[in-house]
């Protein structure tokens, strides 16, 4: 078990809609979702004294969101990240609480990321019409080869060599978060879709089709961390860290395609620490979350956090396996693929709702824990949500983990 | 065969670290990085250490520009400019033949295949080829399928 192991929690969740577009700038959106996770706490404003963000240089700041809001910070820092920073910086805030730096901490991420700055360059219109290539770019964007879904499929392509799997092992993801998005009113996908509807869907970049890839849409996302003693005083029931691991490396860097297998990724080398931390086994995982901005990356995030052998996330996943009711559940929001995209952190959300007993979902008594099970009626929540294992990834090169429990487990 | 690269729509920028490299391409030789120190060698030049030793005294290696297709994609939708009137059209990953190292390492690289997609298959021999753009400080390189091997892999869906 790791020292801190259950003595901080995520004691409030907040976000906007997923937009597109906003016509928002990312402080008014960071702003909605910073005072919606306050109020998910029951806290006020100046009940909170440490704020941090990632970006990518297309967001407003944790000083500009706390001086909008009137909050007086005893810390403040805000990282250059992507995919996987929301779980690492939790991991930070625990360590700053602990050392006393601040007591309870705000985590956010604000981005357009549909009608502003788009991942992998593209414009929101098309095409980027001249492209300059510097940096790491020379090397990339020359080739006409620069979007995640680009880059990505390198990776995939060969999996897919080395493992004889096939698409229909993505499509099975597709079709599992789909389904969940059909429980959850805020997704922007709803329709249910099937195997096949994956594999007549026009392609993006062979072997991704168009509904192997996420929905790029206008959001921020926040998250409340504090420690377990101020928790059990707040509205909800706490939601207890219990460990992860935060931007484990790869040895050698996603722009680097020498390393000895492109689809061994990195959390391959983070799952042993995050389970002997939390003090678990995949056995005790109720359901997981998966970076989901490509179908595959969840299947490779399985496969990497050992909930399958090498090679067999294709036979796993089969079967409607990630799907709600069935034996691990999978991205219960609707994650990037059907709800939105948010770098991340809305699984998290999703996650902490999900062990309250508490989401968001069609049933009238979901607030105070009531729910149906009826999924014909729109119920989205777990039975059993005592555990959840979070698993975050900013390229193959970097992944997170964030290992959750509720008050049950 | 893919439709040809605007390259008007292109602004390559070279600095410190790969301007050697592009001058280099313009005469038609393919280069990597080697470690004076240890001889381990690498891909792309915007990487000034050697990953193996972690020493920065480091050199180029001129390859023959051949060697094995390890992976590729097909390329459907353009998102960049230059390449709207060239899809659909393979990117590859390319393992060089004669950067094989002692203790396993290899080196790839990457680049836009002139073949099209449905001669394209990952373990087929290629080679380099080098294409003239609008700037004469640039000709880019590319690859191109030149043998046949047994046992290679094709995507067919």
């Amino acid at each position: 078990m790791g020292a801190l192991t259950d003595k901080y929690c995520i004691v409030g969740v907040g976000e906007t809609p997923h937009m597109r577009p906003s016509n928002r700038t990312t402080l008014s959106m960071a702003c909605e979702a910073v005072s919606k996770a306050l109020a998910d706490a029951g806290l006020k404003p100046g009940d909170v004294d440490g704020m941090t963000s990632y970006q990518a240089g297309d967001s407003t700041t944790s000083p500009h969101v706390a001086t909008a809001l009137g909050m007086r910070l005893n810390y403040a820092v805000d990282i250059l990240g992507g995919g996987s920073s929301g779980e690492a910086l939790v991991a930070n805030a625990i360590g700053l609480i602990e050392a006393g730096y601040c007591e309870t901490m705000v985590i956010f991420r604000s981005m357009n990321g549909r009608s502003g700055r788009r991942m992998g360059g593209q414009t929101p219109g098309g095409p980027v019409p001249v492209a300059n290539a510097e940096g790491d770019a020379q090397f990339n964007i020359g080739w006409g080869w620069t979007t995640p879904a680009q880059r990505f499929g390198m990776s995939a392509m060969r999996y897919l060599h080395d493992t004889g799997c096939t698409t229909k092992a993505f499509a099975e993801i597709a079709v599992a978060h789909r389904y969940h998005a059909t429980l959850n009113p805020k997704a922007i996908h709803r329709s249910p879709i099937t195997i096949e509807d994956h594999q007549k869907s026009r392609w993006i970049v062979k072997p991704f089709r168009l509904l192997d890839c996420c929905q790029e849409t206008d959001v921020s996302v926040a998250i409340i961390v504090t420690s377990r003693e101020r928790a059990y005083d707040l509205r909800h029931p706490p939601v207890f860290i219990m460990g992860g691991y935060a931007r484990t490396l790869t040895d050698s860097p996603q722009w680097n395609y020498s390393r000895e297998s492109l689809h061994y990724v990195a959390g391959n080398y983070g799952w042993k620490r995050s389970f002997g931390m939390a003090g678990i086994s995949h056995k005790d995982v109720d359901f997981v979350s998966c970076y989901d901005a490509f179908t595959f990356t969840t299947l490779i995030q399985l496969e990497a956090n050992g909930f399958c052998g090498r090679g067999e996330a294709g036979e796993f996943v089969k079967g409607g396996r990630l799907q709600i009711d069935h034996e691990l559940p999978s991205n219960l929001s609707g994650g990037h693929l059907s709800e939105g995209y948010t770098h991340g952190v809305q699984m998290v959300i999703e996650n902490v709702r999900q062990l309250r007993h508490r989401a968001d979902d069609a049933c009238p008594g979901w607030a105070e824990g009531k729910h149906s099970y009826d999924r014909q009626a729109g119920c989205r929540q777990l039975r059993k949500a005592d555990i959840c294992y979070g698993m975050g990834w900013g390229w193959e090169n970097m992944a997170s983990c964030l290992v959750l429990r509720g008050m049950a487990a | 065969m893919p439709g040809p690269i605007d390259y008007s729509k292109l602004r390559i920028l070279p600095d410190f670290d790969t301007v050697e490299w592009w001058a280099a391409t313009r005469q038609r030789k393919y280069l990597v990085r080697q470690c004076k120190a240890c001889g381990h060698k690498w891909f792309p030049p915007t990487f000034p250490a050697c990953a193996k030793c972690a020493s920065m005294e480091v050199a180029w290696f001129e390859t023959a520009g051949k060697g094995t297709i390890y992976s590729y994609v097909v390329v459907v939708q353009p998102i960049v400019g230059a390449f709207i009137g060239t899809v659909p059209y393979v990117v590859a990953i390319i393992e060089l033949d004669d950067c094989k190292e002692a203790d396993g390492r290899v080196t790839r690289v990457a680049g836009v295949m002139i073949d099209e997609e449905s001669e394209v298959a990952i373990g087929l021999p290629c080679e380099v080829v080098y294409e003239e753009t609008n700037d004469p400080k640039i000709v880019m390189p590319r690859w191109k399928i030149n043998g046949t091997a047994s046992g290679v892999w094709r995507f067919t869906e």
